[in-house]
């Protein structure tokens, strides 16, 4: 029973030490975001390399969901006969929900783990230590840049994958399912509300500051080795992957709960 | 110019420095010598201020760094990392500049700033334009030592310039340090446990053994020492009391 209790208190004590230092870490990000000296050239490579590299897997993930999406609600809808709604639930679903979720995962999976993987072999081989010989600092050079790109890019991509989500269920309904185009279109900008745009890119936003965040916080809290660089990585993905999550159910609340 | 006071640390149970006091006159090269795991690099992270001392501390220039923000010093300091600690993702001549890119210098200028200390360490102008990872060991040290003087530093330190590389190469970057660091005039402390480099760097020797310095004096009174663990660690020999399995 004691040692029972002990297991619980270490790891309640270990979990929110963990907290705290993402807290901390987050606070430090945010300090140096506003403060001098910015590195426009790191934030641009940021830009870029979350930002337009991503493109191709976001479009292609939007595509396949939006098209899959449409057929679901088409086969489901009809056990009530309700095929005609496919339109407005693949628009209502991938704008509200699938479009942000998605592309967040997708982020987290491309540019987390390289985020975590690129600071944390950093780490391991001295050049964290290089940069503060050279007055660097490494949270202004690394994870800023890093962070406000993801977090001023995603929403790009969620205006991207939301888009395209919607096509892929365009093209479904009118190649597969018999829908005509214009009515299928029509039906879609008619159903939408600036409220579920509003919401899809903040969601875009707050997802791509988790991604960017978590993998810098894990590649520079990296172990040793291998094994360190290893570790920080899947961990990294891991916890993006659950705060988006997370974060997807408040934000929801807060947009939709009335 | 860089006196260290009863410098002390421990990582947990760990005591990688005790009491660890040194000096080294402006324009001197000391090197720290020791086995591995004796807590050489941590002494110069200590210096550095990338690692924080549990006691102790570290005066340059009649100045406890200890207590000011370590930062406005380092525009001072030059490293030469163990590995190197090129950055992956920047040419030569910008890993060699990086620095001088914060600075008021243009890219343009920079750039020849940078050519001109590689030349200096003995690399062709064309290594400038190509990544770390095209480099040779050898090459990589040579860029390492390139980026450490590229701002004509007034302290230099050197972690295990010669690690991993062959005794002619090895030979070659020993008198690099030694010819660049007599040019400048720098101040410099060298961690090593190869003899040949100690004996072409060093005007004073420290040996560090289980965090406290056990021998220091000058470089010619080092093959003279009575001293059991300076003797064993010359000779390299496995019989002695610096334990083989650390």
């Amino acid at each position: 029973m004691m040692r029972f209790l002990v297991w619980i208190g270490a790891a309640v004590l270990g979990a929110l030490a963990a907290l705290g230092r993402l807290i901390v870490f987050t606070g430090s990000t945010l300090r140096h975001l506003v403060t001098p000296p910015f590195y426009a050239r790191e934030f641009g490579n940021a830009l870029f390399q979350i930002g337009f590299l991503s493109l191709p897997v976001v479009g292609l993930t939007a595509l396949f969901t939006g098209g899959a999406l449409a057929l679901q609600i088409y086969s489901g809808g009809a056990r009530f006969s309700a095929e005609a709604v496919v339109p407005q639930i693949v628009a209502i679903g991938m704008v509200r929900e699938l479009g942000p979720v998605l592309v967040g995962l997708m982020i987290a999976a491309r540019v987390t783990s390289s985020i975590a993987a690129e600071i944390a072999t950093m780490k391991v081989t001295e050049q964290l230590d290089a940069l503060v010989t050279l007055s660097t600092h490494p949270m202004k050079y690394l994870t800023v840049p890093r962070v406000l790109a993801a977090t001023l890019v995603m929403p790009f991509l969620v205006g991207v994958g939301d888009i395209v989500g919607v096509m892929g269920g365009f093209i479904m309904g009118v190649e597969r399912l018999g829908f005509n185009g214009a009515t299928y279109l029509q039906n879609t900008v008619d159903f939408l509300e600036w409220r579920d745009i509003v919401s899809s890119l903040t969601k875009g936003a707050a997802f791509g500051f988790i991604a960017a965040l978590m993998g810098c916080y894990y590649g520079m809290g990296s172990g040793r080795g291998a094994m360190g660089v290893g570790a920080a990585t899947k961990q990294a993905v891991v916890a993006a992957a659950v705060l988006i999550l997370a974060a997807n159910l408040f934000l929801t609340e807060a947009f939709f709960s009335s | 110019m860089i006196t260290l006071e009863n410098l002390s640390k421990s990582f947990g149970s760990n005591h990688v420095l005790r009491d660890v006091s040194l000096h080294v006159p402006k324009g001197q090269s000391l090197v720290v010598i020791g086995g591995s795991g004796s807590g050489k690099s941590v002494l110069i992270k200590c210096i550095l201020g990338l690692v924080t001392p549990d006691a102790g501390r570290v005066i340059i220039d009649r100045q406890d760094v200890t207590q000011t923000d370590r930062a406005s010093l380092l525009h001072r300091f030059g490293m030469l990392f163990q590995a190197g600690a090129l950055f992956d993702s920047l040419p030569v001549w910008q890993n060699v500049g990086f620095r001088l890119l914060r600075g008021p210098d243009s890219r343009k200028e920079v750039r020849e700033i940078a050519i001109e200390k590689l030349r200096r360490v003995g690399l062709e102008a064309d290594v400038a334009d190509k990544i770390p990872a095209e480099l040779s060991g050898g090459m990589q040290k040579r860029v390492g030592l390139a980026r450490a003087i590229a701002a004509d530093p007034e302290i230099i330190f050197f972690d295990e310039p010669t690690t991993g590389l062959d005794p002619i190469m090895a030979g070659v970057i020993n008198d690099l340090v030694r010819e660049i660091t007599a040019e400048m005039g720098a101040t410099t402390i060298t961690i090593t446990h190869d003899m040949s480099s100690v004996r072409a760097i060093a005007d004073q020797v420290a040996m560090i053994h289980d965090g406290i310095v056990q021998w220091t004096g000058p470089i010619g009174t080092l093959d003279r020492s009575n001293d059991a663990y300076v003797a064993q660690f010359i000779a390299g020999r496995p019989e002695g009391p610096i334990a083989t399995i650390r």
